[in-house]
């Protein structure tokens, strides 16, 4: 007969038979593990829901009530869903910043095409402008002439 | 997925219950979690005031099928009056994720939104290097890849712990859609069975905005039956 037991019947004080569902998963050298699974889920809750699965899944099921158990005893009131706001945030932040890379891109792509965008807009595209694009023109040969520039 | 609250009266949240006290056993009968367990509904019942009789009890049922009441009723215990109604709510979300999705849970999302920020960040680095070269007189770089390059796949244990996270946190963006969205894509980009990751979110989500509605008006009597009002924001949490 074997004497060791595993975690789980270790904390239950009682006996760890061949068929423990909960053996593989809670091995007596990490009983901390059992311990934080317990307090949250119940043995027989993980039992019941490990017993539910196939056997080839249990193994990460043990493992992510192991660790979703640790989040709500580190927090209490938010658990693991803490995680899922700061990851949230996370993603906004990084959103937020391709947006304003992107912005940026376009624009340095922008001036690399149109180098000066004024004299292209005022000589053939904007009537408007062009009215004024005479008188600046006359200002600026004025200016010229009078020596200003 | 949709972005209405359900219609119906909440079924959790602060100040809900019939009597319009804070534990049930009055004349108003019992809050769900006591209607679930087939129990007397005591004064200063613990669940009474999160846990109202319609649909309480069906999010009790989630509750007590993957914690179980006693646990949960010792959490609350252990946790200030004026923070239960949030932990229940990450406990009822953290219960149906669970149920939605047996093996991974909750750290399904957890996993899909940490893949989520490892793409972005991926892509943000290789922007502000293509950023970086158009500043410089030499010719850009090539144009991406259609797809990056994958990241390994993650493991419970590269996941950060509680103890990481901020102090504060907005409980409405439980149900953001991008969620869903990052469970969706984290299911392309892993090729993995979605039936591993499980439906996440309309009920969550719906869950999450009638915890919220309820919130925002904790002192409300029980007649209060306004949950058609847009729930809004909670006030910012902190530890």
């Amino acid at each position: 007969m074997s004497s060791g037991r595993c975690a789980a019947c270790r904390y239950l004080r009682r006996k760890c038979t061949e068929d423990c569902i909960l053996s593989p998963y809670f091995p007596s050298n990490n009983p901390q593990r059992f311990v934080s699974v317990h307090r949250i889920y119940g043995a027989s809750n993980v039992s019941k829901l490990l017993l539910r699965l196939p056997i080839h899944v249990r193994a990460e099921a043990a493992d992510s009530l192991y660790f979703e158990a640790q989040c709500r005893l580190e927090d209490p009131v938010h658990g693991c869903v803490g995680l899922v706001f700061m990851l949230q945030q996370q993603i906004q932040a990084a959103e937020s910043q391709l947006v304003k890379t992107r912005v940026q891109i376009a624009v340095m792509k922008s001036q690399a095409q149109h180098p000066q965008p004024r004299e292209a807009e005022s000589s053939f595209n904007n009537p408007f402008l062009r009215h004024f694009d005479n008188d600046a023109n006359l200002s600026f040969s004025n200016q010229i002439s009078s020596g200003f520039i | 997925m949709s972005s209405n609250p359900s219609s119906s009266g909440g079924s959790v949240g602060g100040g809900g219950n019939c009597s319009g006290s804070a534990g049930g056993g009055g004349g108003g009968g019992p809050c769900g979690a006591c209607k679930f367990l087939r129990r007397k509904c005591v004064p200063g019942c613990i669940f009474a005031p999160y846990f109202d009789s319609e649909q309480g009890a069906a999010h009790f049922a989630a509750v007590h099928k993957v914690f179980g009441a006693s646990n949960v009723s010792k959490l609350l215990l252990h946790i200030p009056v004026h923070r239960r109604l949030d932990a229940v709510v990450t406990i009822c979300f953290e219960a149906q994720a669970r149920l939605r999705d047996p093996v991974y849970g909750c750290v399904a999302h957890i996993f899909a939104l940490q893949q989520q920020v490892v793409n972005l960040q991926a892509e943000l680095s290789y922007l502000q290097a293509h950023l970086s070269t158009l500043e410089l007189p030499s010719p850009p770089p090539p144009p991406p890849p259609q797809t990056l390059i994958a990241p390994p796949p993650l493991s419970i244990s590269d996941l950060p712990s509680a103890s990481s996270v901020p102090a504060t946190y907005d409980l409405s963006s439980l149900f953001e859609p991008m969620v869903t969205q990052s469970t969706s894509w984290a299911m392309q980009q892993r090729q993995i069975d979605p039936r591993q990751f499980g439906g996440t979110g309309g009920d969550l989500q719906a869950l999450a905005r009638e915890l919220l509605h309820r919130q925002g008006s904790p002192q409300l009597p029980c007649t209060d039956a306004s949950p058609s009002a847009s729930p809004s924001p909670p006030q910012s949490l902190s530890k």
